[in-house]
This record gives structure tokens, C-alpha cells and sequence, in this order.
């Protein structure tokens, strides 16, 4: 939905001079316009955003209507995307416009901020010409610069928007489900439906792979986890119902005893899985907990709530060990663990990821370019580069969706956007990476109803290989796709997937779960 | 990965200080940890062996098969097999992964004590009731059992010197007398440490089953025998009522700086209650081994004494039951124990308590009252894009989110091939009927049917703690 101002942050920043860059944005407008513009926005956080946590929480609870808050909160966010867009959109660190900060609007600034981004800018400037064409003096090539995955299979079937997608855990399969409440199997290797399992009584927001890829689990808007088996292609007769709200986000623990889900209830329950019963459960948040991750080796617990605080809790104490919130609170919407578990990824609704050191509680990385105020979209570490060469730091990308229906990959080191797929017609809700037989993939699902496979190409055979697929299932263009797929009712899909338009027609949250 | 956040001083208490979980699954007679320390296997009255997740407090496997009360659990290295023996005569190897019997060993007689070799699985050592100790080799499916000698190692009479047949009678007869209470494995598996009827300790080398070495430690009977993690420190508890911590030699240096005539075994401390003498149960290890804890006859009591000075640090107390076997965690300050009259089997570890600061990241907790020294720029308002271009500007770290840091005491540090136990989905409910769920630390109340439904329908209305009307701002995916 917002196109307007793709270009600059499509554009290769590399291939700017320093010089153009800062005449980019910065300059642009007269002076005045600009401070206007920065008045108005600040004046408008101010009155907005409440400071603490704690002040959310009463604001919330004095209000009679959930609807009035709501489009509060809406406006907010999406003024505040406004302001985003106003700010910069090129997510790039550009030493230039650090020297124009330090320059022109720093003149309150403490000295050793001063020096500190004097001697940042100068680092980054060395850098900078390190990290791009010419690496240091040694044999390691350098750092590929974009990412080139290509479509490979659009997988329909869903009968509305696909919330949440997965690669099993030996990467042969992926789980689909969403709004029409079923968990859709899918064979990876060919694209085709394995099968569809049904018995949620309302949409699945989530979906985890029990780690020894028998088990998938859903979490559904009907208040239950349900499991369903891969093998026999049968549920789980046990339901593990507790919640008292959507269950709105999913993991298991590694060893796969151990199920960690976080609702609409504000709770985060572990459930013990074999008995299908709550083992604990964690005093968790004030508002709805969105997202749910389980470190590596299990010993640690993310959670993440629409209060904009990301905790971290001891698996075997149930204690909150660390709690990471930005100033503004923006609503989190999904938490990840890095691969060693030493930073955690996490998706606010102000447009921005950012990876965390929890250990410092400090934000290391922001990366921007995505559309991202209303849904709860979930993305993805994946690693790249070639495999035969070893680059300290490991190559390593983030990947998320956005609602303009692209996806986007970052370095994780500079920030850069590597690659931008265009092919969903909607947003991207879900992204997943995978590896299968040596080949990097990522899954994709959206609004629009369609899985998508995306395959890692080589970089050489990209022009003359593009009809590689075509031998299989079609991937097909994106006009082919509007016409081939089923048409369902418009309104009624809106409604379950836009926010807005839902916050209008629905009264109570408990009113639009169809319970039988 | 959590022990960059934990409390230091949590982590730095090396004993449990409180009863936290009691679990039950029928009459528990004994237990064991596997190494890992995430499993905790369980022998009943009944003959079922239960395997308790000690992460979800919840039953992971029940093997039946033997029909008599189980007599001592030994896990595989790799936590894959489980041997199992009972007072049916039998001992039981278990694979785990399905829950299938590998071998099934048969004896002439209950057997007392049974130990895996520490890295052959398909090897054990089993001390038999009124019978003599015998090392089995499963490697077959027949299995292959060599008895062990019970009688201690006599000095050898120089050759020219006259013996005495009335001499050797004697002591043939004195050497009869002797029979194998205990049997383990030295740490490397070379050896095995047996204790008698008489309060001797032999050392016999596992290859030729011949005693090597034997010394008389006490005049009781040796009731049971445990090595440290170091495999350097024995502890004994025999029915003299002291228990005594000995040091081993490093037995895999024999043959080449050590002679087996050189063996010494040093009694470095022994632990009794002189006052009303007590005698002890069942004794183990610390994880490090710097602690000693027993179970104590006819009393509630755990004893912890530390070995450093050999003083008593803690009484471990909670149930209101005499308890039987008593198993440290493999490496937390957890200690599990069965109450011998009703089985169940009661958990003592450290409740940390809940850091508030951690709750609420913009505070922290002090000691004392500190001055606040107020910043120059604290209170200086920038530009919200100011402030956020230049919070962008300053990420310029290189992090690496991929390499793993190997944690010390990994499974695959010692190059075993981790093993991890299905989750079975399908164990049968509990037949005890009075299961017992923990909802906190320390704190725990009885299952009742239906556990985990309660209030899922009918307060749908209700609002949520702290008032909050739920579903406020609600940006639902889909």
C-alpha cells in the first residue's frame, strides 16, 4: 500500500556519492519547512505517547470504549508512519548525514556525543570503503552484495489471507494456515498439497513444527493449540485449552516437551505437551502478547506484547530475567532468537526490526524499508554467501515481509537491503527460511491468500534460467494469479484481514470468534 | 544461554536450600538421574520403571516389565539405554528410543545392586542376593556371565616358606564367608570397585575379572558404594553407621606409574552422628563433589555435610516421611528424594526470587541510597528524527548472530552423539490418581480432573487482572 517512495531505497546506496546522498533528504526543503515539519512531529509524539508502560496500562483501563482507543492507537501509528516517511526512508547509515547532524542541529549536544560520533564517523568512513568493493588484504572474497532469490512455486488453496508459514524441521515440507482455519501441508520439493487438516473453529494466527517433525501445532482465534500428526495425518486427541482469548503466538522448546504460547489473554502459558495441560504460567504483560520464542537451547523464554515491552524469562525458574522496551512503546508485534541465541530480533509497529543485544539491552541494529503498522508480521534470520568460504561474522541476513507485499532482506551487519521480492499482492504476513538439499529457500505467505516458495539462484545463470521452473508447477505472473484464483466474497475477507475495517463492524473481541 | 542473566549469587549457592516439587507416579523405591540431568528415572513396588521430564515435572516413559520392586536404575552414557534390575531376578536393558527391551538377563538369585559400564553399554556388573557378583556381556543375545571374585586378596607367601594347611583352611573358610554386597565401575570402566559382606573393598581389573588390590575399611557391611564425578572419590556407607569418603587412586595410570602392589585407598573423612547415632539410608554425591548428603534411618531428615573440613552445612527438611534413596542433579544444586512410605518423590533446589528490575527495565536496585548525578544532556529535548538518525548512525558493530559458544559440559563435548527421547504423546494418565502439579515455586496443589480447562468457559466477561478491557488496539494478523 505504500508506493510512494520506493526508489530511493531500491536504489544500490553504494553507487551514491557521499555528496548526492546528502543532498538527498536532508536538503531537500527549505530550512524552515524542515523545522516546521520536525515541531509538528515531535509535538505529536509528545502528545501521543505515553512515556511508561505503567501509564499505558491505566490509560487503557480508564476507557470505556475499546473502539475509541483503538483508533487512537491507529492514529497514531499511522501518523507516526507518516513521520517515518518524512524522516528518511533510506535505511542506510550515510556517514554524510552524520556530518550534517554534528554540523547543523547538534548545538545542544554533550561534548563527548561529540567526539563520540566524530570518531564514530571517521570509523564508519574507513569502513565503509572497506565493506563494500574492496575487502581488507586478504583471501576472503568479498561480501556478495545482493541476494538473488527467485519465485519458484505459488502454492494456492487457502481460502483466505495465510497468517503463518513453516518449513518442517528437515525443511521436506511446509505447514500454511490462516483466517479460514486450516493447517495446509505442502510437499516442498514439488509444491503440491499434502494435506489439509481441519477442526479449528475460527482462523489460526500461528503454527509451530514440533522439533522431531511429526507434530504440528496451530494456534487458533477458537481460544486452543490443537496438534496434528504429519505421519498418521490424524489430530491430537488431547486439545490443550486454557486460554481465555486468541491464542495469537507459538513455539516449541527445542527438546519439544515443552509448548510456550502467548494469547489475546495477555498470558504466556507453557504447556507441558505430553499432558496437554498448563505447566506454568507467566505473569506476563499488560496487553495482548504477539510474539513467542525459544532460544536455542531452551533455557530462555522471548515474549513480546502490543505494550511494547519484549521480556525475556527463565524457562526453568519462570522468572523475568530482562525486559527491553524502546522509549515510544511501539506496539511489538514478533520476537526471534539469532541462531546463537546472543540477540533477538523484534517487529514493532513503527515500521522498524531491531536486533537486540539482551544481555546490554541495547539495541544494535534497526533496519528499515518495510511497511509495517497494522499486522503482526513475522520474519526470519537466514544466512547467505557462498558456503565454501568463511567470513567473520558469518554472512547473515534478517528477513521480513512488509504490507506493500515485498519482501526484504537485510545484512545483518550493514543494514543494506540485499534483495526485494515483489510477487505478493498483499502483505506479506509470514516469512521463513529453509534449506533443502543444499539449496536456501524461503516461504512466504500473505493477504493475498497464496504461499509462495522462493529459491536461492546462482548469480551467473540468473538471466538465461528464468524459466527454469516452468517445467513444474507453474510459477505464474502475477496477473495470471488474480484471474486463477478462486474468488471469494471481497468484503467478508476484509474483514478478517484488515484491522480497521474490523474494528469498525466488530463490537466485542469475543463476538467475532465463532464458537460452536 | 540464560547464565548471562541469572543472578550471580543464585548461581554461586552450591546446595538446595527448599522443598520446591513433589512428583508421583506410584510407590518410587529408587532413582536416578540420566547425565544430561533432564530425565529422572524411577523404580516402583510394582515392577514399572517411570521417567519423569525434569523440565515439565511430567511423566516422559514408563517401561514395564519386571514384576517385583526395582532395585537400582543405571543410564547409558549418552542417556539412550536404561538398565534396569529387580527383585524378580532379573535385570531388564531398555532402549529408550522406543521403549523396547534389548536384553532381558536372568539370575539365580534377586539382584541387589546393577551398573552399565560407563561407556559400553552392552556391559554390566551385577551384585547378586546370597550369590556371587557376576560381570555380563550382552554384546549377544545370549548372554555371556563371568563371576567375580568375592574373597579379598591375600598377600603371597614366599615360596620357600612352609604354609600351614590348617592355615589355608582357615582362611578358605574366613574368605567363604565373604559375599559381594556392591559393585560399580571405576570411571573409565577398567576396573570395578566391590564392597562385602565383611567391610572390605576389592579392586578387580574388568578384563581378567582377578582382584587386584583389596583392603578391609570397616568391620560392617559395605551397603553401598558411589564414585564422584572426578571418579577419584569414593563414598561408602556401610552398616557401621559412618559413612567415609576414601581417595582412588588414578587407577588408568596402573601399569605404567603404578604398580598394583603401590595401590593405597585413603579414608579421607568420615561422617557419623556420634550423639544418637544414626545410621544411614542411602548416600550420594554432589554434583562436584563437595557435598556428601544421606538419607537418615527412621528420621525426615537430609544431611548435607561439605568435605572441605568435613562439617555439616545443612539438614534438608519438608515431608514428614523416613526417605529411602536420596540422587544429587548431575550438575544444578537440585536434590530428589523418596519418601519410603509413600513413594513419592520430593524435590529440594534454590527458589531464586523475582528481580523487579528486571520487570521494569529503566530501574535498577541499589543497596543503599546513591547521590543521582544529573547528566549535562539528560534533559535536552532533540528532534525525534534527530535523535533516531543518530541512535541509526551509531549501529556500526559487526555482531554475529550465527556462531555458537560451546558450553562447557555439553553432551557433545565428551563425543557422545547426543540422544534426545521422543515425546511421546500418549503416555498413559498416571494410575496413582493423586498426581500432583507445581504452580510455583514451593508451592503445589493436587490435580484435579479437567486441570487447565478451569475458567475457559463462563468468565469469558470477566476482566482480565489488571482491568485492562482486552483486545484494546487490535491488529491481528490476517
Amino acid at each position: 500500500m505504500d508506493h510512494s517512495n520506493p526508489q530511493p531505497r531500491r536504489r544500490d546506496p553504494r553507487a551514491q556519492s557521499p555528496a548526492e546522498s546528502s543532498s538527498d533528504e536532508l536538503a531537500a526543503g527549505s530550512a524552515h519547512d524542515e523545522a516546521e515539519r520536525r515541531r509538528a512531529s515531535w509535538t505529536m509524539q509528545n502528545g501521543f505517547t505515553p512515556q511508561r508502560p505503567q501509564q499505558t496500562s491505566r490509560h487503557y483501563s480508564e476507557s470505556e470504549s475499546p473502539d475509541e482507543l483503538a483508533v487512537d492507537a491507529d492514529e497514531y501509528w499511522r501518523s507516526s508512519r507518516t513521520r517515518n516517511r518524512h524522516r528518511s526512508p533510506s535505511p542506510i547509515t550515510r556517514p554524510s548525514m552524520q556530518d550534517d547532524h554534528s554540523q547543523g542541529g547538534s548545538d545542544d549536544l554533550a561534548e563527548h556525543d561529540m567526539a563520540d560520533s566524530d570518531a564514530d564517523q571517521a570509523g564508519d568512513a574507513d569502513n565503509w570503503s572497506d565493506r563494500s568493493a574492496t575487502p581488507l588484504a586478504s583471501p576472503v572474497p568479498p561480501k556478495p552484495e545482493h541476494l538473488n532469490y527467485k519465485e519458484k512455486f505459488v502454492m494456492r488453496g487457502h481460502l483466505r489471507g495465510v497468517s503463518a508459514v513453516k518449513f518442517s524441521p528437515d525443511c521436506s515440507m511446509i505447514a500454511s494456515a490462516g483466517a479460514d482455519a486450516a493447517v495446509r501441508v505442502w510437499d516442498t520439493a514439488s509444491g503440491r498439497l499434502i494435506h489439509i487438516f481441519e477442526g479449528h473453529l475460527a482462523g489460526i494466527s500461528t503454527l509451530a513444527w514440533a522439533p522431531d517433525g511429526e507434530w504440528i501445532a496451530s494456534g487458533s482465534d477458537d481460544k486452543t493449540i490443537r496438534l496434528w500428526n504429519v505421519n498418521t495425518l490424524k489430530a491430537h486427541t488431547k486439545v490443550f485449552d486454557g486460554h481465555h482469548n486468541y491464542v495469537y503466538q507459538i513455539a516449541f522448546a527445542p527438546k519439544g516437551n515443552i509448548l510456550v504460547s502467548g494469547s489475546y489473554d495477555e498470558a504466556v502459558f507453557m504447556w507441558d505437551v505430553r499432558r496437554a495441560q498448563v505447566m506454568r504460567s507467566l505473569p506476563a504483560h499488560s496487553d495482548p502478547v504477539a510474539g513467542i520464542d525459544v532460544v536455542h537451547d531452551g533455557t530462555l523464554i522471548a515474549s513480546c506484547a502490543l505494550d511494547g515491552l519484549i521480556r525475556i524469562w527463565d524457562t526453568h525458574s519462570g522468572q523475568c530475567l530482562r525486559t527491553l522496551v524502546m522509549e515510544d512503546n511501539p506496539p511489538a508485534t514478533c520476537v526471534k532468537f539469532s541462531p546463537n541465541g546472543r540477540f533477538i530480533l523484534a517487529w514493532t509497529l513503527d515500521g522498524c526490526i531491531r536486533m537486540w543485544s539482551y544481555v546490554e539491552s541495547r539495541v544494535l541494529k534497526t533496519f528499515q524499508g518495510h511497511v509495517n503498522t497494522k499486522y503482526s508480521l513475522q520474519g526470519c534470520f537466514g544466512i547467505y554467501g557462498p558456503g565454501d568460504v568463511s567470513y567473520d561474522p558469518p554472512l547473515c541476513f534478517a528477513v521480513s515481509g512488509s504490507e506493500d507485499g515485498s519482501i526484504l532482506f537485510w545484512d545483518l551487519v550493514s543494514k543494506q537491503i540485499l534483495q526485494r521480492l515483489e510477487g505478493h499482492s498483499g502483505a506479506v504476513l509470514c516469512v521463513h527460511t529453509g534449506t533443502l538439499n543444499g539449496k536456501r529457500m524461503v516461504a512466504s505467505c500473505g493477504a493475498d491468500k497464496t504461499v509462495r516458495l522462493w529459491e536461492e539462484v546462482d548469480e551467473d545463470d540468473t538471466e538465461s534460467n528464468d524459466d527454469v521452473f516452468s517445467g513444474g508447477v507453474t510459477p505464474t505472473p502475477e496477473s495470471h494469479s488474480q484471474i486463477s484464483s478462486p474468488t471469494h466474497d471481497a468484503d467478508g475477507d476484509n474483514a478478517m484481514t484488515d484491522v480497521s475495517a474490523m474494528l469498525s463492524t466488530a463490537a466485542t473481541p469475543a463476538e467475532d470468534v465463532m464458537m460452536a | 544461554m540464560n547464565l548471562s542473566l541469572v543472578d550471580p549469587f543464585v548461581l554461586a549457592q552450591e546446595y538446595p536450600d527448599t522443598l520446591t516439587e513433589k512428583l508421583s507416579s506410584g510407590h518410587a523405591t529408587c532413582l536416578s538421574f540420566n547425565h544430561k540431568g533432564d530425565y529422572l528415572a524411577s523404580g516402583r513396588v510394582d515392577g514399572t520403571v517411570v521417567i519423569f521430564d525434569i523440565e515439565t515435572n511430567g511423566v516422559a516413559r514408563k517401561l514395564q516389565g519386571h514384576t517385583r520392586q526395582i532395585q537400582s536404575l543405571s543410564w547409558s552414557r549418552d542417556g539412550r539405554y536404561l538398565l534396569t534390575s529387580s527383585q524378580d531376578w532379573k535385570c531388564i536393558l531398555w532402549d529408550l528410543k522406543d521403549g523396547s527391551r534389548i536384553r532381558t538377563v536372568r539370575f539365580e538369585a534377586p539382584v541387589y545392586i546393577a551398573e552399565l559400564h560407563p561407556f559400553n553399554h552392552l556391559l554390566f556388573v551385577a551384585s547378586l542376593f546370597e550369590d556371587q557378583p557376576v560381570l555380563v556381556d550382552v554384546s549377544d543375545t545370549k548372554p555371556i556371565k563371568r563371576i567375580l571374585p568375592s574373597a579379598p586378596l591375600r598377600p603371597q607367601a614366599s615360596k620357600d616358606e612352609e604354609i600351614d594347611p590348617a592355615v589355608i583352611a582357615k582362611q578358605a573358610a574366613q574368605d567363604a564367608k565373604h559375599s559381594t554386597c556392591v559393585t560399580i565401575f571405576t570411571a573409565f570402566g577398567n576396573h570395578i570397585i566391590a564392597g562385602t559382606s565383611k567391610g572390605w573393598i576389592n579392586i578387580i581389573e574388568t578384563q581378567t575379572c582377578t582382584t587386584i588390590h583389596s583392603m578391609r575399611l570397616c568391620n560392617g557391611v559395605v551397603i553401598l558404594l558411589r564414585l564422584a564425578s572426578n571418579g577419584r572419590d569414593l563414598l561408602v556407607n556401610s552398616s557401621d553407621r559412618v559413612i567415609r569418603t576414601v581417595l582412588m587412586p588414578d587407577l588408568s595410570q596402573l601399569g605404567i606409574d603404578l604398580e598394583p602392589s603401590a595401590i593405597k585407598l585413603q579414608v579421607e573423612h568420615k561422617f557419623q552422628d556420634v550423639v544418637n547415632r544414626l545410621s544411614w539410608n542411602h548416600v550420594t554425591f554432589s554434583s562436584t563433589g563437595e557435598f556428601v548428603t544421606a538419607t537418615t534411618f527412621m528420621n525426615p531428615d537430609i544431611y548435607v555435610w561439605e568435605r572441605s573440613h568435613g562439617s555439616l552445612v545443612k539438614i534438608l527438611e519438608g515431608p514428614r516421611e523416613e526417605l529411602g534413596v536420596v540422587e544429587w542433579h548431575p550438575s544444578r544444586p537440585m536434590v530428589v528424594a523418596c519418601g519410603l512410605e509413600t513413594g513419592c518423590i520430593y524435590t529440594w533446589s534454590i527458589v531464586s526470587p523475582q528481580k523487579w528490575s528486571a520487570l521494569a527495565p529503566d530501574f535498577g536496585e541499589v543497596e543503599e541510597n546513591v547521590e543521582y548525578m544529573e547528566a549535562e544532556d539528560e534533559f535536552d529535548v532533540h528532534p525525534a528524527e534527530q535523535v533516531h538518525q543518530r541512535r541509526l548512525d551509531q549501529e556500526d558493530e559487526e555482531p554475529d548472530a550465527v556462531t555458537r559458544e560451546s558450553v562447557k559440559g555439553d553432551g557433545d563435548a565428551d563425543g557422545v552423539e547426543p540422544f534426545s527421547l521422543p515425546i511421546l504423546l500418549d503416555v498413559e494418565d498416571s494410575d496413582s490418581g493423586e498426581d500432583v502439579v507445581a504452580i510455583g515455586p514451593g508451592t503445589m496443589r493436587r490435580r484435579t480432573p479437567g486441570t487447565g480447562r478451569e475458567g475457559a468457559n463462563g468468565d469469558s466477561e470477566k476482566p482480565t487482572a489488571n482491568g485492562a478491557s482486552r483486545g484494546v488496539t487490535r491488529n491481528r494478523r490476517r
